[in-house]
């Protein structure tokens, strides 16, 4: 095995020769941490960053409790918390005014799901110029995920329209992605479980003998450093924009380059793996609890400390006829009054945080260093629009769950000054995970009241 | 270009699309405003300023049947035609023409209730306003406008390894979706690159590239050489040398590269065959290693275009010999160039009018010509979207995946048909034939097609024809459980007629569900709504429109009741004129021969480019409808004329942003 590693070397650098090319080696300080991962390596369990979006909104009023602080009942819709009442907190009057139209017209669905994250009015194009803002997950995955195999996940249950438009005027990149990695380049979700799974675990290579997968590796490694060379010399070839482009492959090579230097079996062993289908389950609420038994896979192996997750896109159109709701979600949420069309999206609403509760109760009694992972997380689940029917970007649905490893301290129901900005929310996660920011989007100060001390 | 300008020409643009989706904003109207960094102009500048030599033509029609209402008295919707005559003797803003243009013409206005102008008022005004817009579009600079580098789609990716090494296994479905702008996926400013793409292309370069060696190592000793794509040797399976090596690399690069190769470029390419030897692998390894390389490099992932002007920006160039082949061929097949085609860049008599004709020609009538039937065809007409359709299973318990399949291959070989056959392409909006198989026909009611194959068959008219009687269509326009002849209407406004109202205001008044009879029919329920003048100056066009589609059930089968009661397919258009039935819809629409032209044309060059199309692209536009209308709209005039566009021949510059 040695030997082979010595030859390996040896080869990859007498064949970078053979191209006349300069090369740095960027792999070294990656090769680090997969030395000694990170998971051996650690003492203190690190905070994970979770976020789950469900689109159109939420009924407020089977959503809203009615009284603040500690001693609240859970309403209609958040009845499935019963399990982990005393781990979230019910953020009330939390608003993205950003999603607004301010002069852009209609296209609320859009600008909901990229202002999520992001905080900053989305540019309306239908493709040209795609910008909105880096997203909270993506900062904080700068920073969390030099230390593990992928910097983030995004999983998604409703990969995007296949054509036409998805909101008025926008591009549907705006209403798949709640991720954006930089300001210009929205980070979609993977859909597949099965695709995810085999990320994670090694995929097509996982059957080979350790000497064909170091070679397979060694290869691939050959291959990345000729189109990463390729691809930096056609940056002097090109105008600004595709050059833009050609960064974004130079990237996402990195990317790939850096995860094939962590092995990626590291600490799977002996972990209960889920049995997961070669494709997506016609079963909603088995499709989206196998994408939360994947983040917390993730979590566990430590393999990504940030995820992100789509219960739907927005503006969905899914008819749940799980729940014998036999329109279309999007379609309902304009419910203009009807009583009928409420009561079917307090059942989806519902039907949403179920699959949600089964995810914190995971979290909650899946071990994790001194505590639950629950303990070592902070996951934040809600929508970009309050009320679907009028479009309202205030007072948002928002669940905050976990302690993020004593930082936060949960079980009540808080409501902030009306119109607090969500990204304020932000400032405060990337504090905890030490990643101090001044500003995300229209942040103006960090939330009050999340800690013990200031309840 | 600074940072306002080029916001200024996002807005123009979106503008553009949203008032009225067909009108081009003149550069330097009046809607642009102060700050607009100036476009240098080649046309005759002096025709967009002035007054218009019609001028007279158009205060008398608007003194007489506007100014009340559109005057300095009063504005009503914002719009005084006084002022506008009286200061600049002209519209300036083409947007605001085509729209006086569309509810003149229609009779949306004046509306009913005034004094109606004579035939001869209207038809002189638009004459005038028609004159006066000829001349602004001519004012216009020809610009090719830019295209940013496009990656390769996930259609153009399977595509390309099948007609690259005879792989038709379609890896890419494995891929993540991409990204539409402007309706279409081959935009190249939406096709991202996530870290996420990146890995799968590796393993699928992996997969192909070992299915590819090993079909031809299989049928190697039965084959010619010309027969096999990548194990190009003549000699016999045991001989392969280091010699052979060099030759299937010195062939394949340019292939997947879709260019010559350089010689540094295939050193670097043997590279991975000696990699491979020096490992100790045997021949085939070697090659499959070659293979997966250059599945992975951006040479093959991207269709790049070399800049040329990066020391002049405002430079503009035609695209080199290659870049227009592959131009070509990813826009007709959705793949690389062939050996015909390339030969045709190499010795550039691809530029050659005669040779162009006939190398469209004979692309289209080439089997790969599908892919745009298919690709465009499924996005302009959104029937892609068939594969997430979700009609209710308890109404709908026929729609299985069977169905769903018919009902995407009808459109695909109606399509087809109009491409090979060399069509007029009215035929979209009608036919007197169509595509069905068993399932099909069994939702048709045509009686006597057996079985999964599928016919080509005559239609009644009055009930099918053309691709507003398709089940996809049909389909992908309504909602789970029920029609929605808003949807519908919008699809046509979009689709046929380039027309697609704006958005809803962001007020929407609540339908007052109290006033409306609980027993009314749905359609009697939407009706209620245009009551509201702000819902009825835009629901006056879509819902008739959508109506006259009601005979079509959420699937598309034929239903002359809908929930207990008769269907009322008859519509009132904003001009007053009435109709019942798709049959008598569809010969409206045929009557707006030329607005369909025009959509078709915006929709298919925005797709063969991969941009959106801009203010500056309203010459090309003239120009290609002017040449579809004179060849009796013939299906292969659009594509040549498109092919020969400015902007699919050229490229502009880019400056650097400072």
């Amino acid at each position: 095995m040695s030997n082979f590693l010595t030859k390996r070397h040896l080869n990859r650098r007498t064949f970078l020769q053979g191209m006349g090319a300069a090369m740095s080696l960027p792999l070294l300080d990656a090769m680090v941490p997969a030395a000694a991962s990170a998971a051996q390596q650690r003492t203190v369990a690190p905070i994970r960053l979770g976020f789950t979006y469900v689109p159109n909104g939420v009924i407020m009023e089977g959503w809203t409790p009615a009284a603040e602080g500690a001693a609240y009942e859970l309403p209609h819709i958040l009845k499935p918390l019963a399990g982990v009442k005393d781990d979230i907190i019910v953020a009330t009057e939390l608003a993205q005014l950003n999603a607004r139209a301010l002069g852009d017209g209609g296209g609320d669905h859009a600008r909901a799901s990229a202002v999520f994250l992001t905080g900053v009015h989305p540019n309306k194009t239908d493709g040209a110029d795609i910008r909105a803002g880096q997203s909270v997950d993506q900062i904080a995955a700068e920073h969390l995920g030099r230390q593990t195999r992928f910097p983030s996940l995004e999983l998604t249950v409703e990969p995007g329209k296949l054509t036409g438009s998805c909101d008025t005027g926008y591009s549907c990149a705006y209403s798949n992605s709640i991720s954006w990695r930089t300001e210009t380049t929205p980070n979609p979700g993977e859909g597949n479980p099965r695709a995810v799974f085999d990320r994670l675990f090694g995929g097509t290579a996982k059957d080979l003998s350790p000497e064909a997968r170091e070679k397979r590796r060694q290869y691939r490694g050959s291959i990345l450093d000729f189109v990463l060379e390729d691809a930096r010399k056609l940056q002097g070839q090109l105008g600004p924009t595709d050059r833009r482009k050609m960064e974004e492959y130079l990237y996402a090579i990195r990317m790939v380059e850096r995860q094939l230097e962590h092995n990626e079996q590291q600490t799977a062993a002996g972990l209960e793996k889920p049995d997961v289908p070669e494709s997506a389950p016609e079963d909603y609420a088995e499709y989206a609890r196998l994408m939360f038994d994947l983040q917390i896979l993730a979590y566990q192996t430590d393999q990504t400390r940030v995820t992100t997750f789509m219960m739907g896109r927005e503006g969905s159109n899914r008819a749940y006829r799980e729940v014998d709701v036999k329109g279309g979600h999007h379609e309902l949420s304009h419910h203009l009054g009807d009583t009928a069309k409420i009561a079917s999206l307090q059942d989806i609403n519902r039907y949403h945080m179920e699959q949600f509760a089964y995810f914190l109760d995971r979290m909650k009694n899946t071990e994790d260093g001194d505590g639950s992972l629950l303990d070592h997380s902070l996951i934040v689940y809600g929508s970009g629009i309050s009320d679907g029917n009028s479009h309202n970007h205030a007072n948002l649905p928002v669940l905050i769950a976990g302690r993020a490893s004593g930082a936060v301290a949960p079980g009540r129901h808080i409501k902030f000054a009306k119109d607090t900005p969500m990204a304020n929310l932000y400032l405060n996660m990337l504090e905890y995970v030490g990643c101090p920011t001044e500003n995300l989007g229209d942040s103006d100060g960090k939330l009050n009241y999340l800690g013990e001390m200031s309840a | 270009m600074n940072i306002q300008s080029m916001q200024e020409g996002i807005w123009r643009g979106r503008r553009r699309r949203w008032v009225t989706g067909v009108g081009f904003l003149v550069l330097g109207a009046t809607l642009v405003g102060e700050g607009c960094q100036s476009v240098p102009t080649t046309g005759d500048a002096s025709a967009a300023k002035g007054a218009s030599p019609n001028a007279d033509v158009m205060a008398g029609f608007f003194s007489t049947h506007c100014y009340d209402c559109h005057g300095a008295e009063r504005q009503k919707g914002g719009y005084d035609f006084q002022t506008l005559m009286e200061t600049d003797g002209r519209i300036t803003d083409t947007a605001l023409m085509e729209l006086v243009m569309r509810v003149v013409s229609t009779g949306e206005m004046p509306p009913g209730k005034r004094p109606q102008p004579e035939p001869e008022e209207v038809t002189a005004l638009l004459d005038a306003l028609r004159h006066d817009q000829e001349m602004q579009i001519a004012a216009i600079a020809p610009d090719p406008g830019r295209v940013t580098v496009r990656r390769l789609n996930r259609m153009e990716y399977n595509n390309t390894v099948r007609d690259l090494l005879g792989v038709e296994s379609q890896p890419s479905d494995a891929f993540p979706p991409d990204d539409t702008g402007y309706g279409f996926d081959t935009i190249g400013d939406v096709l991202t690159l996530s870290p996420l793409l990146a890995e799968k292309y590796l393993d699928a370069a992996e997969g192909i590239a070992k299915e590819a060696v090993t079909r031809e190592v299989a049928i190697y000793d039965k084959s010619m050489a010309m027969h096999r794509k990548v194990l190009v040797c003549n000699h016999a399976r045991e001989a392969h040398t280091e010699r052979c090596a060099d030759r299937i690399i010195r062939e394949l690069t340019p292939r997947a590269y879709r260019r010559p190769a350089t010689r540094e470029e295939l050193d670097q390419i043997r590279g991975f065959y000696q990699l491979a030897i020096d490992n100790g692998d045997t021949f085939y390894d070697g090659i499959e290693l070659v293979v997966q390389a250059l599945l992975v490099s951006p040479h093959f992932l991207f269709r790049i275009e070399e800049e040329k002007a990066l020391e002049d920006p405002e430079h503009e160039y035609r695209v080199n010999n290659y870049e227009y082949a592959s131009r070509l061929s990813y826009f007709l097949w959705s793949s690389m160039p062939d050996d015909e085609l390339m030969a045709c860049a190499q010795d550039g008599t691809i530029w050659h009018p005669r040779t162009l004709r006939d190398q469209v020609r004979r692309m289209l009538r080439d089997p790969r010509a599908a892919s745009l039937a298919e690709s465009f065809g499924g996005q302009w007409l959104e029937i892609r979207n068939l594969a997430v359709a979700d009609p209710d299973p308890e109404k709908f318990p026929e729609f299985d995946d069977g169905l769903r399949l018919a009902m995407a291959e009808e459109t695909n070989l109606f399509f087809g048909s109009i491409i090979a056959e060399d069509r007029s392409v009215l035929d979209f909006i009608d036919a007197d034939y169509t595509y069905v198989n068993e399932p099909l026909a069994a939702l048709y009611g045509i009686d006597g097609i057996v079985g999964p194959a599928f016919q080509r068959v005559p239609v009644n008219r009055e009930e099918r024809g053309g691709i507003l009687g398709q089940a996809s269509v049909l389909t992908v326009t309504s909602y789970p459980a029920r029609t929605s002849p808003v949807l519908r209407g919008v699809w046509i406004l979009d689709k046929i007629l380039a027309a697609e109202p704006p958005p809803p205001p962001p007020d929407v008044p609540a339908l007052e569900e109290a006033q409306v009879d609980p027993t009314a029919t749905f359609r009697e329920k939407l009706e209620a709504h245009r009551d509201n003048a702000s819902c009825a100056s835009c629901h006056d066009r879509i819902d008739p429109l959508g109506f006259g589609l009601e005979n079509y059930g959420p699937i598309g089968g034929w239903r002359a009741d809908a929930d207990g009661k008769p269907v009322d397919s008859s519509g009132v258009l904003p001009d007053g004129r009435t109709f019942a039935g798709p049959g008598e819809l569809k010969k409206i629409l045929l009557e707006r021969k030329t607005d369909f032209a025009r959509c078709l044309t915006e929709k298919m060059l925005t797709y063969g480019l991969g941009r959106g199309l801009e203010d500056y692209d309203a010459p090309a536009v003239a120009a290609i409808v002017g040449e579809l209308e004179k060849n009796d709209y013939r299906f292969s005039a659009l594509i040549y004329e498109i092919v020969r566009s400015l902007p699919f021949r050229k490229q502009r510059g880019e400056p650097e942003v400072s």
